[in-house]
């Protein structure tokens, strides 16, 4: 919209006509535009018929209503808002995943089946500075690196010797 | 009680515009209401109440035809304004205040009831279904009621595009009849302000509609 018209504009919707809008498609499109929407928002004013009285006893009632309410928490722009019912589900759902990631990590670190297979598919294999090389076969391993006794060394040449 | 806007000392349209003094909202009869509310003053919280349920009930059913709705957002309206007075800060009228919230309390209920519902037969108010069975055909070259009620569902979802603040400006400036100047003192914003406000809430339910009738 060109600025003949916008500096104008709420004289235009109001009925004035400015020279400039009989030869300028552009603006006297976007005007026609401007006053339907102006129509349809006149079109949301109650009806003159329309009696603005509340039934009697309506202080009681909005009495009543504050008092079942009580203040306005925090948590009701969580509970109230989409936004925060959005933040909320997505804050739920992220713990869950959370807690299901824990819980499983845990698990299998703690169950000596699992670690044991974990141990048996994956043969450490050592490369001797000088000796031979040497596979490893890791049981379990403790924490505290007591790893001799659950280990299997096999001395690569010892094996093929015999 | 009448709760019109009339009470309030509005500048009078027709007078000098730029030089205007500001409406100072911290020192009027208003202001020392709110005062004695945020002192916990409960009568001073019914006069309030009584002052503005006219006005609130107006608004609400002039959004949302329905007389049983209106009271209860008008309850809820005054319900807010309890728990919020003690942060109200002045800067605008109460009315404008007041009406913010009146119009937000109604598009949070369009929300939850979900706005294209207004247009289905379960959530016309009786006055709606009347008009509608009375409308069949238009003969009087007045707009069909089924018509006007698409229409207000459409200006309704259009306003839903815009901010509180531009939707609060546009509908006191073109529903409740506002002046520029009026808008300027009740909100104490500058009247240029409130013009270019305005023209981009325009502009944007303009763009609103054109992407609306891409997708339709």
């Amino acid at each position: 919209m060109h600025r003949e018209i916008r500096d104008h504009i709420e004289n235009v919707l109001a009925g004035s006509e400015p020279e400039h809008l009989a030869g300028c498609e552009e603006c006297c499109s976007e005007v026609q535009g401007m006053q339907e929407h102006t129509a349809l928002l006149r079109e949301l004013r109650a009806p003159e018929s329309f009696v603005a009285e509340p039934r009697a006893g309506f202080y009681a009632r909005v009495m009543e209503r504050i008092e079942s309410e009580g203040p306005i928490s925090i948590w009701n722009l969580f509970i109230e808002s989409a936004f925060g019912r959005r933040i909320a589900v997505a804050s739920m759902a992220l713990a869950i995943l959370l807690g299901v990631y824990l819980v499983t990590s845990e698990r299998s670190a703690d169950d000596p089946m699992i670690a044991g297979q974990q141990a048996q598919q994956q043969p450490l294999v050592v490369v001797g500075e000088d000796g031979p090389a040497r596979v490893i076969m890791q049981m379990d391993q403790s924490p505290a690196g007591q790893s001799s006794e659950d280990a299997v060394l096999a001395d690569l040449v010892t094996y093929r010797e015999q | 009680m009448d709760g019109s806007i009339g009470i309030l000392p509005f500048p009078l349209a027709g007078e000098g515009t730029r030089a205007r003094p500001r409406v100072d909202h911290k020192n009027s009869d208003e202001a020392a209401l709110v005062r004695r509310v945020q002192a916990r003053d409960e009568m001073a919280f019914r006069e309030i109440v009584e002052r503005y349920q006219s006005k609130v009930f107006s608004i609400i059913y002039g959004i949302l035809r329905n007389r049983n709705d209106a009271e209860d957002i008008a309850q809820q309206v005054f319900a807010k304004v309890y728990f919020s007075l003690k942060n109200f800060d002045f800067r605008s009228s109460l009315l404008t205040w007041i009406y913010k919230i009146t119009v937000n309390e109604c598009y949070d209920y369009l929300r939850k009831k979900r706005v294209r519902k207004l247009v289905y037969e379960s959530d016309f108010s009786q006055e709606d279904a009347q008009r509608m069975e009375a409308s069949e055909p238009a003969i009087d070259g007045a707009v069909p009621a089924d018509t006007r009620l698409a229409q207000r569902d459409l200006i309704l979802k259009l306003l839903s595009k815009v901010s509180e603040e531009e939707r609060t400006l546009i509908l006191m400036k073109e529903v409740e009849g506002h002046s520029v100047e009026e808008l300027a003192g009740m909100t104490g914003l500058n009247e240029n302000t409130i013009k270019v406000k305005l023209f981009r809430t325009r502009q944007k339910l303009l763009k609103a509609a054109g992407r609306l009738t891409r997708i339709r």
